[in-house]
C-alpha cells in the first residue's frame, strides 16, 4: 500500500500538506460529528477533546511527543466521511483516529483501515465490533442493561418490560440484549415494536404500551423520535403505570423532553455530566471554567472523546509507538482513570462503571452506579 | 374493548387535526401560487421557536403567539420579495429555490438558537377523564381550536370577497388580473398567509414535539402526501386528504406497526398519484 | 460528431491526468464525485431532456450498489460475471424505470410535480427497507465484506474503470443531443403537447429518458460499491437524492457534462469547506440558490453564454439529403364522421350532441361564432379532449378518445388556434421533427441520417416562391413573426402528409399577401393528394376564396351545412349572425 502514500499534490490545495512539519509529533484525528442528525453533540465533543489534548500533553504527550488533533466532520453519509478521514490518514499522515459518529461510519472506516492504524470508537453502540486494530469504549446495551434492569426490578418492581426500539441495528441490538437479561432474572416481556427512525408520533405505541400490562419500557430510540416519544408518554399520564428506562437518554435529550416527560425516567450510561465523583466533579469544573457556563452541556457521547483520546495516548505509551501490531500486544489491560471512573481495556472493549440516573423533574441524579462493568462482547 | 376502541378515535382525530393544521399551510401555498414550498417545514420550525424566543425575553409564554406571527410574517416577507417572486411560473425552479431556503433557514437557527432540543412546556398540563378513557386537555384543546377554525376559514373562502378573489385568481389568473385584482399583492399576501398558518402550526404543535432545527422535514413530508391524496387547492381536498392519510396512518400504526403505517402512507400516496393525479390538480 | 470525439478525448485527457498530477488519493476521492456526476447525468437526462425532475433517483443509484455487492460477494469479485451482472442490474432498473414513467405520464401532457412526488415517496419507502432488513442489506450499519470488482485496488487502477464509464456515458449523452432522438426530446420540452399532434407517444418518449438515466445512475452506483467497500441506506436516500438534482441544477441540467461538473465541483468545495468551515452547508445552499435565481441553466448555460458571446456558434452540421420512408398518415381508414358528440368541461356544456359527415375529400370550412365549439371539436377529433358521450368514427374505424398521439397514425394532421411551434428550435430543427413525424420508428431515431429525410410535402412548400421559411433555417422558432410562424406550423402539420387536415384559423394574424399565399397552399395540397382539409375560420371572404362547403356550428351543435350562399340564405344562421354577418 505504500504506493498510497506517495499521493497528493497540486491540483487542490493539497500542496500545503507535503511540507509535513519538521517537529516531531503525534497527530490524532478526530472524528465528531459538526453536521447531521448527530450534529448536536459536536460542539460538547470538541470541547472536550480540547481538554483530554491539554491533558496528555501536560502528562509529557505520546511518548515524549506533543500530541497534535486534527478534527474532520463525521456527522455526513459515510463515504464523504471516509473521504476526510482517508485524507487524515494518507495526506496528513495522522497516526490514530478517535472516532465518535454512528455505526454506518464506523463500519465504513473499518473497511478502509483494515487494521492498519489504531482507532478507537468511543459512542454508545450496539456492540460486537471486533475489527483488528479497533478498539472500542462506549457503552454495549449489555453493559449498561445487566446491572441495571435487575437493580431496577429489585428496587422498583420493574419486571414486565415493555420493550420499543428504532428499527435499525442499535435499537434491535439493545432490545435483543434486554430480553435476554430479562428473563435471567425472571421477569417478562409483554411487549416489543420498532418504529422506523425519523418516527414523531407514537400515539399507537402509546395506546399499546397501556394496553400491555407492562409496568417499565425500555426506550431505545434515538434523539428525535425518542424526545417525541417521551412528551407523549408524559401527557398521557403513563408515567404512574410504568418507569421508563433509556441507554441513550443523555443531557440534551432529556432538556427536550423537558420536566413534565421525565417522571420516573431513566438513564443507564457510562457518564453523565453530574456524577458526584471527585473526578467527574473536577472535570465538569474545568469544562465549564474552559468553556462557559452555558457550553454545549456534558454528556456520555460528547465525553466518551475524552476517554478515547486518554485512551489512545495510554496505548501509545504503553506499546512505545502507534504503530498498530505494538498497540495490539499490549493493549489487554491498558487502563485510564478518567471521569467515568476506572477503564480497562479487556479484548476489544472496555470494562467500565455505570451510572444510573433518575431523570424526573427534567435533570439527572444518579441513583446507582455499577463499578467495571464488562462490555459483555467476546472477541476471539 | 371500549376503552381501547375511544382511545383509537381520540388519536385519530388528534392525527388528522393536527395533520391539518401543518398541511394548510402548504396547501395554500401550492393552492394559490402553484409553488411547491420545500421551506414549509422550516416555517413550522421557526413558529416552534417563537416560545424559545419568548422564553429568552422573558415575555409572558402567551407573547409567543404575536411574536412568532412577528417573526414568521417577516421572514415569508422577506423570502416573497428576495425569492419567491421571481419564481410565480417556474415551478421546479421554485422548488429547488425553496429548497435552498429551508438549508439556509435551518442553519440560520442552528446559529441563533444552537443545534439542541428544546422543550416547550405543556400550556396546560394534565389529562382530561372523559369517562372511559382519560386524554391529554392539550391535545383536547387544541382538537376543538382546529376544528373551529377551519370552520370559519371554510365560511370565509366561500362567502368573503377576498375568498371570491382568491378563488377568482386561482382559477384563472389572467382573467383575475385583466378585473383588476392586484395578483401580485395577492400573491405575496397568498405567501404570507400560507407561511403564518405554517408558524402557527409549530407554534401550537410545539410543546407536543421535538424541538429542534431539523424538526422541519418531518412536517414537510407528512403535509405533503396528505395534499397529495387529497387534491390540492381547495379545503375540501385538504380535509379528505389529511382524514385519509392521518387516518390510515392512525389505523395501520395502531393495528399493525409504525413502520405499516409509514409505508402505507406513502404507498397510498404513489397509488393516488398514478391513479388519481387530476385529483391533485382539479382546476387545470 | 467529430466536436464529440475532441470533447470525449479532452475529458478522457484531463480525467488521466488527475492521479499522475494530483497523487491516488486525490483521483480516489475524484472518483467518487465522477460517480456522483454520473448520477447527477442521469438527473440531468431526465429533468433537462425529459423536462420532469425525479427527486427519488439515489434509488436507482443505491439499489444497483447494493446488488452489486451481493453479487461481487457471492462471485469472490470475479470480472466477467459481475460486469454481466452490472450489466443486468442496470437494465432490469431501467426497465422498471421505463414501467413507471410510460405509466405515471400516460395520457397526459405535462410534467407537473406529480411524478416528482412520486419519486420521493418511492425513495422513502427504498429507504427505510433497506435500513430495516439487516439480513439481507446489513442494515443501517451496511453492507460490506465484499472485494472490489476484479481485484482492483480502489486507490488505483479502479480509477481508470470510473473514468472509461464517465467518458462513455458523457460521449453518448452529447451523441444523444445530436441524433433525432435528441431532437425530439428536445421538442418534447418545448412544446409537449404539440409533439403529440406529431403523432409522438410522448410519455413513451420520456419513459425512454427515465429509463436511460436509470441505466446509467444505475452503473455508477453497481460501481460505487467497489469504490466505497460498504453501501449504507443513505445511497439509496432521500438526502442523496436532492444532492443529485442540485448538482445537476448547478453544474447545468441542459448540457451533457454539466452535472458530472457540478458534482465534482460541489464535491471538491465541500470537501474542503467540511473540514475548515462548519457552516459548509450555508456555502453550498447559497450557491445553488443563487443559481436557480440568476442562472437557471447553471454553470453550463453560463460557460455557453460567455461562447456565444465571443462568437462560438455551434457548428452547422449537414446532412445529405436522403429519401423519407412512407408516412404512416397517408392513409385513413375512411371519411370523418361525428355522432352526437357530447363534451363537458366542469359545469359547462361545449359540445351538445354534435353531428358531422365530412366527405373522403375536398375542404370544409367551418364557421361560428364564439365558444360555438369549433376548435373544441377538433380537440375532440385529436383527442386532446375526452368525449363524453357520442362516437367518432373513421370510415368503420371508432377513433372515440383515442389518445392525442394516435390521431396522426389514423391519418389526422391538426394545426393549433394559437400557432404552435417548438421555440428555442431552429426552423431547421422543427423542419426536420415535421420529416420525422409518422415516419421515423424504432433506431431511426437513433440515425442521423433521418435529419436528411426529404419529406415530400415539406420539399414542395419550401420549394414554393413566396414561402419564406427557407432561408430561415438557424433562426430561433419562436422569435418568427407571426405570418411566418403560420407557415412553419402548416409545415409541422403536413410533414407527415396526413389525409385529414385539420386547420384552426390558418390565417389569423396575417397580411393580406400572406393569406392569398396560405389559401393557395391549402389548396394545393388539397388538390395534390386529395385529402379531406378542415379550415375553421371567421373570414367569409377567405371562406369564400376556399370555395369551399360551410358548416355553421352554434352552441356546440351543427346548425347549418351547404355551400356558402346556401348557408347564408339560411334564416337560422343570420339569426345567430343578426348584423354579424360579413
Amino acid at each position: 500500500m505504500n504506493r498510497n502514500c506517495r499521493t497528493l499534490g497540486l491540483a487542490s490545495g493539497f500542496a500545503l500538506m507535503l511540507a509535513l512539519p519538521a517537529v516531531a509529533e503525534v497527530r490524532i484525528g478526530v472524528l465528531v460529528p459538526d453536521s447531521g442528525p448527530a450534529g448536536l453533540f459536536g460542539p460538547s465533543a470538541r470541547n472536550v477533546a480540547q481538554l483530554a489534548l491539554e491533558d496528555i500533553n501536560a502528562a509529557g504527550g505520546i511518548n515524549g511527543q506533543p500530541v497534535r488533533l486534527i478534527f474532520a466532520d463525521a456527522g455526513v453519509p459515510p463515504a464523504q466521511a471516509v473521504q476526510s478521514v482517508v485524507r487524515l490518514w494518507r495526506g496528513e499522515g495522522v497516526h490514530g483516529f478517535v472516532g465518535m459518529h454512528d455505526s454506518a461510519v464506523r463500519a465504513a472506516l473499518v473497511g478502509q483501515f483494515r487494521g492498519q492504524i489504531p482507532y478507537i470508537y468511543t459512542p454508545v453502540y450496539e456492540g460486537g465490533e471486533c475489527a483488528p486494530g479497533t478498539w472500542v469504549t462506549g457503552e454495549t446495551p449489555a453493559q449498561q442493561l445487566a446491572p441495571v434492569l435487575p437493580w431496577l426490578a429489585e428496587n422498583e418492581g420493574a419486571t414486565q418490560w415493555y420493550l420499543i426500539a428504532n428499527d435499525y441495528n442499535w435499537g434491535r441490538g439493545t432490545s435483543a440484549a434486554a430480553r435476554e437479561i430479562i428473563e435471567d432474572f425472571g421477569g417478562a416481556v409483554v411487549g416489543e415494536e420498532f418504529v422506523p427512525l425519523g418516527t414523531s408520533d407514537f400515539d399507537a405505541s402509546l395506546q399499546r404500551i397501556r394496553g400491555s400490562g407492562a409496568n417499565a419500557v425500555l426506550v431505545s430510540l434515538v434523539g428525535g423520535d425518542s424526545v417525541a416519544f417521551n412528551i407523549g408518554y408524559g401527557a398521557f399520564g403513563l408515567d404512574d403505570r410504568a418507569l421508563r428506562l433509556g441507554t441513550l437518554i443523555e443531557e440534551n435529550t432529556l432538556a427536550g423532553i423537558g420536566a413534565a416527560g421525565s417522571n420516573r425516567l431513566y438513564a443507564a450510561a457510562g457518564y453523565f455530566g453530574n456524577i458526584e465523583t471527585e473526578a467527574a466533579q473536577a472535570f465538569a469544573a474545568r469544562y465549564h471554567e474552559s468553556f462557559g457556563a452555558d457550553a454545549a452541556p456534558l454528556n456520555t457521547l460528547g465525553q466518551s472523546v475524552y476517554d478515547g483520546l486518554l485512551l489512545m495516548a495510554a496505548l501509545g505509551n504503553a506499546a512505545g509507538s502507534m504503530d498498530v501490531a505494538a498497540i495490539a500486544e499490549v493493549a489487554d489491560g491498558t487502563g485510564i482513570s478518567t471521569p467515568r471512573g476506572e477503564v480497562l481495556l479487556a479484548g476489544n472493549h472496555v470494562a467500565q462503571n455505570v451510572y444510573l440516573a433518575d431523570g424526573t423533574g427534567g435533570s439527572f441524579s444518579v441513583v446507582a452506579s455499577f463499578d467495571a462493568v464488562s462490555a459483555g462482547v467476546a472477541c476471539e | 374493548m371500549t376503552e381501547t376502541a375511544l382511545l383509537v378515535l381520540l388519536n385519530l382525530t388528534w392525527q388528522i387535526a393536527a395533520l391539518a393544521l401543518l398541511a394548510l399551510g402548504l396547501a395554500i401555498v401550492f393552492g394559490l401560487l402553484r409553488i411547491l414550498n420545500m421551506a414549509h417545514g422550516e416555517f413550522v420550525m421557526l413558529g416552534a421557536y417563537a416560545h424559545v424566543l419568548t422564553a429568552q425575553l422573558g415575555l409572558p409564554p402567551l407573547m409567543a403567539v404575536p411574536l412568532c406571527l412577528a417573526l414568521v410574517g417577516l421572514a415569508a416577507l422577506l423570502v416573497e420579495r428576495l425569492v419567491v417572486r421571481h419564481l410565480y411560473d417556474r415551478m421546479f425552479d421554485s422548488l429547488l429555490a425553496t429548497w435552498a431556503l429551508s438549508i439556509l433557514m435551518r442553519e440560520a437557527v442552528e446559529l441563533v438558537w444552537g443545534r439542541a432540543y428544546r422543550n416547550v412546556a405543556l400550556p396546560v398540563e394534565g389529562v382530561t377523564e372523559l369517562g372511559l378513557v382519560g386524554y391529554p386537555t392539550y391535545r383536547l384543546l387544541v382538537i376543538a381550536a382546529i376544528a373551529g377554525f377551519f370552520l370559519v376559514l371554510w365560511v370565509w373562502y366561500r362567502r368573503s370577497l377576498t375568498g371570491v378573489r382568491l378563488r377568482a385568481m386561482v382559477s384563472n389568473p389572467a382573467l383575475a388580473r385583466a378585473s383588476g385584482i392586484n395578483t401580485a399583492r395577492l400573491s405575496a399576501m397568498a405567501f404570507v398567509t400560507g407561511c403564518l398558518c405554517a408558524g402557527m402550526a409549530g407554534l401550537i404543535l410545539a410543546p407536543v414535539m421535538a424541538v429542534e432545527p431539523n424538526m422541519g422535514l418531518d412536517a414537510l413530508i407528512r403535509s405533503f402526501f396528505a395534499l397529495v391524496v387529497g387534491g390540492l387547492g381547495t379545503l375540501e381536498g385538504l380535509a379528505i386528504g389529511v382524514a385519509v392519510v392521518g387516518g390510515l396512518q392512525a389505523g395501520l400504526s395502531a393495528a399493525l406497526s409504525q413502520t405499516a403505517g409509514y409505508l402505507g402512507v406513502l404507498i397510498l400516496a404513489i397509488l393516488f398519484l398514478w391513479r388519481r393525479p387530476d385529483g391533485i390538480y382539479r382546476r387545470r | 460528431m467529430a466536436s464529440i470525439v475532441v470533447v470525449s478525448a479532452a475529458l478522457a485527457a484531463a480525467l488521466l491526468m488527475v492521479p499522475v498530477l494530483g497523487g491516488d488519493f486525490l483521483a480516489w476521492q475524484i472518483g467518487l464525485y465522477l460517480l456522483y456526476g454520473v448520477a447527477a447525468q442521469g438527473v440531468g437526462l431526465a429533468w433537462g431532456r425529459g423536462g420532469f425532475l425525479p427527486l427519488g433517483n439515489a434509488v436507482f443509484f443505491g439499489v444497483a450498489a447494493y446488488a452489486a455487492a451481493m453479487a461481487l460477494r457471492a462471485t469472490g469479485g470475479a470480472l466477467v460475471p459481475n460486469l454481466a451482472a452490472m450489466l443486468v442490474i442496470a437494465l432490469i432498473l431501467a426497465a422498471i424505470a421505463w414501467v413507471l414513467a410510460a405509466i405515471l405520464f400516460h395520457g397526459r401532457s405535462d410534467s407537473g410535480p406529480f411524478f416528482s412526488l412520486t419519486t420521493l415517496a418511492l425513495v422513502l419507502i427504498v429507504a427505510q427497507l433497506a435500513g430495516t432488513t439487516p439480513a439481507i442489506t446489513g442494515g443501517f450499519n451496511g453492507y460490506s465484506g465484499f472485494p472490489p470488482l476484479a481485484g482492483l485496488d480502489p486507490f488505483g487502477n479502479l480509477y481508470y474503470v470510473i473514468v472509461v464509464l464517465v467518458v462513455v456515458v458523457s460521449a453518448a449523452l452529447m451523441a444523444l443531443d445530436r441524433l433525432p432522438a435528441g431532437l425530439v426530446l428536445r421538442a418534447l420540452v418545448a412544446q409537449e403537447s404539440r409533439l403529440q399532434v406529431l403523432g409522438f407517444a410522448t410519455n413513451r418518449v420520456k419513459a425512454w429518458a427515465f429509463a436511460g438515466a436509470a441505466f446509467i445512475t444505475a452503473l455508477a452506483g453497481a460501481l460505487y460499491a467497489s469504490h466505497q467497500g460498504i453501501v449504507t441506506p443513505q445511497a439509496t436516500g432521500f438526502v442523496f437524492s436532492a444532492e443529485l438534482v442540485i448538482w445537476a441544477a448547478v453544474g447545468g441540467r441542459l448540457h451533457p457534462l454539466g452535472p458530472l461538473f457540478g458534482a465534482v465541483a460541489i464535491g471538491l468545495l465541500s470537501a474542503e469547506l467540511r473540514d475548515t468551515l462548519p457552516w459548509w452547508e450555508v456555502v453550498v445552499a447559497l450557491i445553488f440558490l443563487v443559481v436557480v435565481l440568476m442562472a437557471p441553466g447553471g454553470a453550463a448555460e453560463l460557460v455557453a453564454r460567455g461562447a456565444r458571446r465571443l462568437g462560438w456558434r455551434r457548428p452547422i452540421t449537414q446532412h445529405s439529403p436522403g429519401p423519407a420512408p412512407p408516412s404512416r398518415a397517408e392513409s385513413v381508414a375512411g371519411a370523418l364522421q361525428l355522432h352526437d358528440v357530447r363534451l363537458g368541461a366542469g359545469s359547462v356544456q361545449i359540445l351538445r350532441g354534435l353531428n358531422v359527415a365530412c366527405p373522403q375529400s375536398g375542404i370544409l370550412c367551418v364557421i361560428g361564432p364564439n365558444g360555438a365549439g369549433k376548435t373544441t371539436m377538433l380537440k375532440a377529433i385529436t383527442g386532446a379532449m375526452r368525449v363524453q358521450s357520442g362516437h367518432i368514427r373513421l370510415g368503420d374505424q371508432d377513433i372515440t378518445n383515442a389518445p392525442p398521439h394516435a390521431a396522426l397514425g389514423n391519418g389526422i394532421g391538426r394545426k393549433f388556434q394559437i400557432p404552435t411551434v417548438f421555440a428555442g428550435l431552429s426552423v431547421t430543427e422543427n423542419l426536420q421533427l415535421a420529416a420525422l413525424a409518422g415516419r421515423a420508428r424504432g433506431v431511426d431515431f437513433l440515425k442521423p441520417s433521418a435529419f436528411g429525410w426529404q419529406a415530400e410535402p415539406l420539399v414542395r412548400l419550401l420549394a414554393h416562391p413566396g414561402v419564406p421559411l427557407a432561408g430561415l433555417g438557424t433562426l430561433d422558432a419562436g422569435a418568427l413573426p407571426q405570418g411566418h410562424r403560420q407557415m412553419l406550423e402548416l409545415a409541422l402539420t403536413v410533414g407527415a402528409a396526413p389525409r385529414i387536415l385539420l386547420l384552426d384559423e390558418p390565417t389569423a394574424g396575417m397580411s393580406p399577401e400572406e393569406t392569398v399565399l396560405m389559401v393557395a397552399l391549402i389548396r394545393a395540397y388539397q388538390a395534390r393528394t386529395g385529402a379531406f382539409v378542415l379550415v375553421i375560420e371567421h373570414d367569409m371572404a377567405l371562406v369564400a376564396a376556399l370555395q369551399a362547403r360551410v358548416l355553421v356550428l352554434h352552441q356546440g351543435c351543427a346548425l347549418a351545412e351547404g355551400t356558402l350562399n346556401a348557408v347564408r340564405a339560411d334564416p337560422a344562421v343570420a339569426a345567430v349572425y343578426a348584423g354579424g354577418a360579413k
